[in-house]
């Protein structure tokens, strides 16, 4: 409808580059030594395309909620409509929850190591306490990396990421050794599950849904970011892989410092500080940005205290619920930094990824059946092959994860258990509590009808 | 199912409580917004426009606007009498708010300055 067209709308360009920007992180280079680990020479690339064309099963999924239901509420209203209200809210706690401790966990610890290498004087956490209060004022104070800006920096980091990878290609004079004998199934199957927290966050772009005027450019821009950071991924492990022997890779918690300096000394490490730095601003900014918002709708469906509603007058942003972000994030980066548990972090987050999927594609079956004719702007062709596929492949996945690192399972279910138990129980307290505040009488005078005098509702 | 007049009186109701909000009108001085409310059950088209911190309504859909509020006339009606908060129907579906995230909460938030919880 040419009357209701939006002033401000975002670009494919900026989808594609939000969508992109939120996967690429510091600790995705540690998850792709990880999947190089767990294959043969190097034939890391067969993993993470792999990884990276089941994430198009999930994105075609995501595509077609979004299609359906346009909302930035993403999964929250998705899994309500598709299941009910009480496994919706379960998992969006649940997931937000990894996803903050994930996030901020692994990068934080990551990133520590990457400026310890450049700056060894100064101790680690004052980079994270540093870090996070930038991110913090930055969401306080409504300054969001968007549009433009987003578009310099994802594009800038994809380019760089190539840039260095033919580099050390070239340097090498690499030539593929066995490109396809990646070794054993269990090994080929662990790279593909750790593979896909590489993609983690691509399908976060559904939330602007509300900001672009045709609901398919989310659909085309998700699968070209994924298109884009698969070959990027494949590329620059294969590089990492070629130019330094894997065991000294996947003994770093910095692995693309070692990369880099080995390919060109200094200026390289000082370049791959550069990317590090602004792949995981982005990253703690997406986090913090989606978390607290989170937060502040579930406060404001007293589901959350109603504390975390609280908005700041100035700059009408949720200020409670980014400044508990900010000491919940600096209490996680700790506990990573005392306890160096930062893979189990990892393989949580790839875990919890694909439980999200499965449920995802679970979700595009049970809505096709109870919502068989509400408009589908992105329809997936071929009935429900292509759902059901992406329950069959990330269900096992997911198992695979957990599987091999019993720490994320524990993890994972007592996170699950808390999560239930406050759905169960303290929800239903704060609606009951608000519902005693609220006030008796409706301010909607009662309708008559003109004639009788009889009310009507 | 409410009709297009009972709309027009809620926002009415909201725009009153608004513009003797002195707080919220020294907040929004520099949010020069248009917002398009929309009926999806009736032909209910009205426009919401805060300039200058001030707020006014018209009948009909301006071009162009910033955002576009879509819902049910019942919730539409509800909302803007402030007997329900926007976010019970924006959550389970019935209320779609086309525009930018920030824009949104601060719609959000107004409710929330004039109604409360």
């Amino acid at each position: 409808m040419n009357s209701l067209q939006l002033k401000k709308v975002l670009t494919l360009r900026t989808v594609v580059a939000t969508s992109a920007g939120l996967t690429l992180a510091t600790s995705t280079f540690v998850a792709a030594v990880q999947v190089a680990g767990y294959v043969l020479g190097d034939t890391a690339w067969i993993a993470i395309l792999t990884g990276g064309i089941l994430c198009f099963l999930a994105a075609a999924c995501f595509s077609e909620l979004n299609g359906l239901l346009p909302t930035a509420n993403g999964i929250r209203l998705y899994f309500s409509r598709a299941f009910n209200d009480q496994v919706s809210l379960t998992v969006s706690i649940l997931y937000m929850t990894i996803v903050i401790v994930g996030v901020v966990g692994a990068e934080s610890y990551v990133l520590t190591r990457v400026l310890g290498e450049v700056f060894p004087a100064v101790p680690p956490y004052m980079w994270v306490v540093l870090l996070l209060l930038l991110v913090t004022l930055m969401n306080i104070r409504g300054l969001k990396i968007a549009g433009v800006f987003q578009d310099v920096i994802t594009y800038g980091l994809l380019a760089s990421l190539m840039v260095i990878s033919l580099l050390a290609l070239h340097k090498v004079s690499f030539q593929l050794n066995a490109p396809f004998a990646p070794g054993g199934a269990s090994g080929l199957i662990n790279a593909v599950a750790l593979g896909v927290f590489l993609f983690v966050g691509f399908e976060w772009v559904t939330p602007l849904a509300e900001e672009v005027t045709k609901v398919k450019q989310i659909s085309k821009g998700m699968m070209i970011a994924l298109g884009l950071l698969s070959v990027t991924y494949a590329v620059f492990t294969v590089a990492m892989t070629v130019a330094v022997p894997k065991d000294v890779l996947v003994a770093s918690a910095a692995p693309h410092m070692v990369f880099a300096r080995a390919i060109l000394g200094g200026p390289g490490a000082a370049w791959m500080v550069a990317i590090s730095l602004a792949a995981s601003v982005t990253t703690f900014n997406a986090g913090m940005l989606s978390v607290s918002r989170f937060m502040y709708a579930s406060a404001r469906e007293h589901v959350l205290p109603a504390v975390f509603s609280r908005v700041s007058m100035r700059f009408f942003t949720p200020w409670v619920s980014i400044v508990a972000l900010f000491f919940v994030s600096l209490t996680v980066a700790g506990v990573i930094l005392l306890t160096h548990r930062y893979l189990v972090l990892l393989k949580l987050a790839a875990a919890m990824e694909s439980i999200v999927y499965v449920l995802a594609g679970l979700a595009v079956i049970n809505l096709r059946r109870r919502m068989p004719d509400s408009p589908r702007p992105y329809k997936i062709k071929g009935g429900l092959v292509i759902p059901v596929l992406t329950v069959v492949v990330f269900a096992p996945l997911a198992l695979a994860v957990l599987y091999t690192d019993l720490w994320a399972l524990i993890d994972l279910a007592a996170a699950f258990l808390v999560c239930l138990i406050y759905v169960n129980t303290a929800v239903p307290y704060l609606k009951k509590k608000y519902e005693a505040r609220k006030p008796a009488g409706r301010r909607r005078p009662s309708r008559t009808t003109g004639e009788s005098g009889m009310e009507e509702n | 199912m409410a009709t297009h007049l009972e709309i027009t009186e809620s926002l009415k109701v909201f725009q009153d409580n608004y513009n003797s909000n002195e707080r919220l009108k020294i907040m929004n001085r520099d949010w020069n917004r248009v917002v398009v409310i929309k009926a999806t059950d009736i032909e209910s088209l009205n426009t919401f426009i805060v300039q200058d911190g001030l707020v006014s309504i018209k009948e009909g859909a301006l071009e162009n606007p910033d955002l576009t509020v879509i819902s049910d006339s019942e919730t539409l009606a509800d909302m803007f009498y402030g007997d329900i908060t926007p976010t019970e129907p924006y959550n389970n579906g019935t209320l779609r708010i086309i525009g930018q995230e920030d824009d949104i909460i601060r719609l959000d938030f107004i409710s929330l300055m004039i109604w409360g919880e």
